[in-house]
């Protein structure tokens, strides 16, 4: 049995790995979507559009740039079902959940940035990813995503 | 337009599939890929092993004499050269020129490599008592050729290797595991294979002698005692008793005379 294992340690490091991704993968990804949804209903109040949103000057008391960004790690396991999603095509529903969470939570951050300075709302709001290591999805390179959120907080003059 | 804030029902960006179902599928369908593939080469080996003309066996067979540090053995060639002399005149096997070599190994074993070299472990030779089972062991050899099996047997493991090796390169260590695994598994030959190469032995025997004496006597010693050389035989060959009984069949069925065989001469084998 240890000869066994020790003569093809390289798969069972793989097996292992396998393992270990999807297990803390699955239950990290499961924590994170809870915060996410919490936070998510706590500043729904504070609306974000993509609008430019036009004010009269007398309106608006403050605006300032607000982002969010964050880098989210995909595991062993995602980037398997990814590289056996490239020999047979199809979408690549394993980093479909790994990008939502990416821009949701950078959206989150901006908006608990905008919360912070007192904004009621943020226009203008405006998206990017970008992939974190350039040979994330090469040989024995686990990649990164990077979702990124910006826009202009607007502190509204109360009468 | 008033604002109202609420969030959005369900996720539209997400796809709901689990991903072990997805990766179910997804090795599902390589595994299909994977063993359509096996079997393909198994038709084509079968086919390659019909067609592959003896000059390119032979040089398949010098690359399998680099495994076996066998040496010639005149006494052993002698005793083949008469066998090959009973061959009927239309057998395909006056293509080859045969040439039996012996390997110092306590393993009770001989192969049929491509290209007509037979090597005899010397633990064969030891166990051997009579000249009509030595001939026996040889007759049995030239059916793995008359069958073509020792292309067949070479042929699936070989491709298997050769496959995963353009595939993944020769360092990966998916084709370690793969030349491993099939290399090991494809080195025996099929119990139909081998009751077929038993088969042609014994008429071969019995054309050699005029009788079937000692055709099973090597396979009853192999039942009789239980030694450790021994065990390597089992593992690839059906067990002896099963040979015994389907010889016997083939004895009785022709009416094979059966008498004494011919006592060994202890020889020096080696030259």
């Amino acid at each position: 049995m240890t000869a066994t294992i020790l003569h093809n340690l390289d798969l069972f490091i793989f097996l292992i790995l396998l393992l270990c991704g999807y297990i803390v993968g699955s239950l990290s990804e499961r924590r994170h979507y809870r915060s996410i949804e919490a936070r998510e209903r706590a500043l729904l109040r504070l609306a974000v559009v993509t609008a430019e949103g036009r004010f009269d000057p007398y309106q608006v008391k403050d605006a300032f740039l607000v982002n969010g960004s964050v880098v989210i790690s995909t595991d062993y396991f995602k980037r398997l079902l990814a590289i056996l999603r490239n020999i047979f095509g199809g979408r690549v529903k394993a980093y479909e959940s790994l990008v939502d969470r990416a821009r949701r939570e950078a959206i989150l951050r901006m908006k608990e940035q905008a919360r912070a300075g007192g904004a009621q709302m943020i226009v203008n709001l405006r998206l990017e990813t970008a992939t974190i290591g350039r040979s994330a999805n090469r040989k024995k390179q686990v990649g990164s995503v990077e979702a990124m959120a910006y826009g202009t907080a607007v502190v509204i003059e109360r009468q | 337009m008033k604002f109202t804030p609420r969030l959005p029902r369900e996720n539209v960006n997400v796809s709901s599939t689990h991903p072990l179902a997805e990766l179910l599928w997804l090795t599902g369908g390589l595994v299909l890929i994977a063993l359509s593939g096996y079997l393909l080469l198994g038709l084509l080996v079968d086919w390659a092993a019909e067609s592959v003309p003896v000059r390119a066996e032979n040089w398949l067979g010098a690359k399998a004499a680099e495994q076996f540090p066998a040496q010639p053995s005149p006494a052993l060639q002698h005793r083949l050269d008469l066998l090959l002399d009973r061959l009927p005149v239309a057998s395909p096997l006056h293509d080859y020129s045969f040439r039996v070599s012996l390997q110092e190994t306590p393993e009770v074993n001989a192969f049929a490599l491509p290209g007509g070299r037979i090597v005899v472990f010397s633990g064969l030779l030891e166990q051997v008592e009579s000249e009509n089972e030595l001939a026996m062991v040889l007759a049995h050899e030239l059916g793995h050729y008359a069958h073509r099996d020792h292309l067949r047997r070479l042929g699936r493991g070989f491709g298997v290797t050769v496959a995963a090796m353009l595939l993944l390169g020769k360092d990966s260590f998916i084709t370690d595991f793969v030349s491993q695994t099939f290399l090991t598994f494809e080195a025996g030959y099929s119990r139909t294979q081998e009751t077929a190469a038993d088969d042609y032995g014994l008429k071969l025997l019995v054309a050699r002698y005029g009788h079937a004496g000692g055709a099973v006597d090597l396979f009853r010693r192999m039942t009789d005692r239980s030694q450790a050389g021994i065990a390597a035989l089992f593992a690839s060959h059906p067990h002896p008793d099963d040979r015994i009984a389907a010889l016997e069949r083939v004895i009785l069925n022709n009416g094979y005379p059966v008498e004494e065989p011919e006592t060994l001469e202890d020889e020096n084998w080696e030259e």
